[in-house]
């Protein structure tokens, strides 16, 4: 080991591919590194730690949604449809996704860990992991690598790396690859991987059902209840689709204090407010999606995947608590104002969370400001 | 042998009222509480008994220049000369009438030097004698009656100067300066740290006599800062000047760190200045005015795990980490002068800080553990929730070692720092303001009335194993360097 090590190390031929060695060192065994200074105990949590666990939180997600990638095509063929073989057939279809998604965005990170000689962040291992999980199941294999090689690249790096990006990289990859190839990532043929199947996604339906009528009823109409959805057996992106799985997750993530509970309620309310105030207009030659309640709206879509998972992200979103409440109250309100005003694209968690993720700064700025006040405010009084 | 001229410093002699002077108040009830939420106390194993264990005179004692930060000392003896207790040894460069003066009688034996020669240590081999430099003595009932100016030229001439820190930069304080107020710190919250109400009891006379001199040094107040919880008669009476406040603090750490009172009680703006003193310091400054000499006296708790003896011990300034242990060193253990977060790695044959009044013993940090990303994690440390160890309500004190437990990584979870800073200040945009220089924006977000030692919880608990103290400090250094 001590052997290998010396290769790697400064002097050493392969010098270069420190940071690469560094993270596979330290996977196998903790760094053993001794303080050099005050303090001179550390916490046991590090940021290999912290992220895993967002890993973690988001098995039961990446579970599911291989589950339900396999039943969607098994039920549509009608084959077997027992819960292994459901299991496999989505690992087949699932598994060449994220390991294309690990491997172009591992090069990268590796490529810029090197070149700029830092640390290979365990960030990425989230990354790799969430942009897999956002894309439809049929989506080609290079495609996905294209799209992670964007996110990484132009998201992140070109920000200075991780802990600079002002978007979520796996957001940045998942718009790139919507808006570069919007026939492999929109439509209803997307998402139950059988050539010529369609099946419009609940969101569609809403969206395409006629004025002044029930979202209720559209939705049964087109096969879905309320119990479908937030379980998650429906077509969708691969991770999203169920609700459940993403409440597991959150769970996980609040009891172990990795996610900011703040967002993810923020999230919840502004987009429960919003749609209540929408049912409140709601008349006779109102879209379909007015008459939709909220609980709906939260089993729907991405919602629940991107408000646990994708604005979480510290980096990307509000660093105060304040700009927090505001950021997620604010994509809740964007989602819902993307499905419902916007007549092209019904969902609009993604671009929600995008949007935020660039105002995120501006809302920490004025937080920030307010709180210089306020100490100043502080100073002054305890002078009187 | 044993020491004949450290004055009575008796904690277990009990308090009361008898031996106090007649003008001094109950005090408890007056005081409100000032409690502090924010923070943590760290359990940390190896806290020392409230017992006083009198030591020998030590044969070395070392006068170390790296202990005054901020200031540029030069010497005043060289190798071979003589000193008596009071003697100055060192002197500020820019003001040179502040010196440091030496602890004991005996001679200079070496002077040892750093890169860039810079100075390291003053070491002076005791004679044991312990003859003083006699200073003019000025009874307590006087001390109303002098000036402001004669009370600065006696605190220079005796050498107790340094004793008196500024923030910010926590550095010795200006001559030419008169600070709005001036902090006592009598109370302090680090892990396993001296419980100042103890070291305290008995010493009311002397301590109040020192207040009475501080309050001469500034227009503003001298605040007093304590447990809630102190009885000695020290803290539990006060002197009934208008000049002296006393304030109670409870909570976790930081609650007893000297910048946790000062933004409590007395926030320091651009321009401002404050001074600190430690509340030994205090007894010292009064031993010079009421007997006319240097008082070397200091307490030193042994605290850690790697100490067998974990006591009270009376020392003087600048005596061997070896000598007030007493015990053969261990291997695999890190000596530290002053607490595990912001004390200095002196190791075993090292000498404790000027401004310490703490060793600190611990197991060396470096083992490496298999998978240790993915383990439970049982028995591991952490304030974060990612351990199964948290689901445990354990109330034992905890073993740590001196790892980092995790590799340097880009700062990710940004939220972990303000829940273990007492002041009100967002850690990390200071953090970001400070690393990009942007003093004009620091200063905005209260740099000033910052110090390392107050964001030493937040460098423990971050992920990214990020110095957030060491960052503090670059700013302020940049600030003062700008000017």
């Amino acid at each position: 080991m001590k052997k290998l090590a010396k290769l790697f190390e400064k002097g050493g031929k392969l010098e270069k591919l420190y940071p690469l060695y560094e993270a596979l060192d330290t996977f196998v065994l903790t760094p053993g590194k001794a303080t050099k200074k005050a303090p001179h105990v550390r916490d046991a949590a590090d940021l290999k730690r912290m992220m895993v666990f967002v890993v973690i939180a988001l098995i039961p997600a990446t579970l599911m949604g291989i589950y339900n990638a396999g039943c969607q095509i098994q039920s549509f063929k009608g084959g077997d449809c027992s819960l292994l073989s459901c299991f496999g057939v989505g690992l087949m279809q699932v598994l060449p996704i994220i390991l294309v998604s690990y491997m172009a965005g591992g090069f990268w990170e590796v490529l810029f860990a090197v070149v700029r000689k830092h640390e290979i962040n365990e960030g990425f291992l989230v990354t790799g992991l969430l942009y897999a999980l956002v894309l439809p199941p049929t989506i080609p294999l290079w495609q996905v690598a294209v799209g992670i090689s964007f996110g990484i690249v132009i998201g992140k790096e070109i920000f200075g790396g991780t802990g600079f990006n002002v978007l979520n990289p796996a957001l940045a990859a998942r718009a790139f690859v919507f808006f570069a190839y919007p026939a492999q990532l929109s439509g209803d043929a997307v998402w139950v991987a059988v050539d010529g199947f369609t099946k419009a996604t609940p969101l569609a339906v809403v969206a395409g059902a006629g004025k002044g009528g029930s979202a209720i009823a559209a939705l049964a109409e087109a096969g879905y209840s309320f119990k479908d959805m937030f379980v998650g057996f429906i077509p969708g992106a691969i991770g999203e689709t169920s609700t459940l799985a993403c409440l597991v997750g959150l769970v996980f993530l609040l009891i172990t204090r990795v996610a900011s509970w703040r967002i993810v309620a923020g999230c919840a309310l502004g987009l429960v407010g919003t749609s209540l105030l929408f049912m409140c207009f709601q008349g006779e030659n109102s879209l379909t999606f007015f008459s939709l309640p909220p609980h709906w709206h939260l089993v729907m879509g991405g919602f629940a995947f991107g408000a646990v998972f994708m604005a979480t992200d510290p980096v990307s979103a509000s660093a105060t608590n304040t700009g927090r409440w505001i950021y997620g109250v604010l994509i809740g309100v964007l989602v819902v104002l993307i499905r419902m005003v916007n007549p092209a694209y019904p969902e609009g968690v993604m671009l929600a969370i995008l949007f935020m993720n660039v105002f995120a700064p501006l809302i920490d700025h004025f937080v920030v400001e307010g709180h210089i006040k306020k100490r100043l405010a502080y100073i002054e009084g305890k002078k009187g | 042998m044993r020491l004949k001229w450290c004055e009575g410093f008796n904690p277990n002699a009990k308090s009361g009222l008898k031996d106090v002077r007649p003008y001094l108040k109950k005090r408890k009830s007056f005081v409100e509480v000032i409690q502090i939420k924010k923070g943590k106390d760290i359990k940390l194993k190896g806290a020392a008994e409230k017992q006083v264990e009198e030591l020998d005179l030590p044969k070395q004692v070392a006068i170390q220049p790296p202990d005054f930060r901020g200031v540029r000392l030069r010497l005043r003896v060289k190798e071979g000369d003589v000193v008596k207790v009071g003697t100055p040894v060192l002197e500020d460069k820019d003001c040179t009438q502040v010196h440091v003066v030496s602890p004991v009688s005996g001679k200079v034996v070496a002077i040892n030097r750093g890169e860039k020669r810079a100075l390291l240590q003053v070491v002076i081999e005791t004679d044991g004698k312990q003859e003083t430099v006699a200073f003019k003595k000025h009874p307590a009932e006087n001390i109303p009656l002098m000036s402001h100016k004669e009370i600065v030229s006696c605190l220079l001439e005796g050498g107790v100067w340094p004793v008196l820190r500024q923030r910010p930069f926590s550095k010795i304080a200006r001559v030419d300066q008169k600070p709005k107020s001036i902090f006592v710190h009598a109370m302090n919250t680090e892990p396993l740290a001296m419980d100042v109400d103890y070291r305290l009891n008995g010493q009311a006379k002397g301590f109040h006599t020192g207040l009475d001199i501080l309050a001469k040094l500034t227009e503003g107040s001298v605040h007093v800062c304590f447990h809630k919880e102190a009885s000695s008669d020290a803290l539990a009476n006060f002197p009934s000047s208008s000049k002296i406040k006393y304030h109670r603090f409870d909570g976790p750490h930081p609650a007893g760190n000297v910048g946790t009172h000062i933004h409590h009680v007395d926030p320091v703006h651009k321009g401002e200045f404050v001074w600190f003193v430690e509340a030994e310091d205090v007894l010292r400054i009064a031993k010079l005015f009421v007997e006319g000499v240097f008082s070397p006296v200091k307490v030193v708790v042994t605290t850690g795990e790697g100490v067998e003896k974990r006591v009270y011990k009376k020392t003087i300034i600048g005596a061997p980490v070896s000598h007030i242990i007493g015990e053969a060193a261990k291997s695999n253990m890190r000596y530290i002068s002053g607490s595990v977060l912001t004390g200095i790695n002196v190791g075993a044959q090292g000498y404790v800080c000027f401004y310490d009044s703490q060793i600190t013993v611990i197991p060396e940090g470096g083992k490496r553990e298999i998978l240790g990303w993915a383990l439970p994690g049982l028995n591991k440390y952490s304030f974060s929730k990612t351990f199964a160890s948290s689901l445990i309500n354990k109330n034992e004190d905890v073993s740590l070692d001196a790892d980092e437990h995790g590799g340097h990584r880009a700062i990710v979870f940004n939220s972990v720092y303000d829940d273990y800073v007492a002041l009100d200040v967002m850690t990390y945009f200071l953090l970001k303001a400070a690393l990009s220089g942007d003093i004009e924006e620091a200063e905005r977000l209260g740099i000033l009335e910052c110090d390392e030692e107050d964001f030493a919880l937040a460098t423990f608990a971050c992920p990214s194993k990020t110095d957030v103290g060491g960052i503090i400090r670059e700013g302020l250094d940049l600030i003062e360097k700008e000017g």
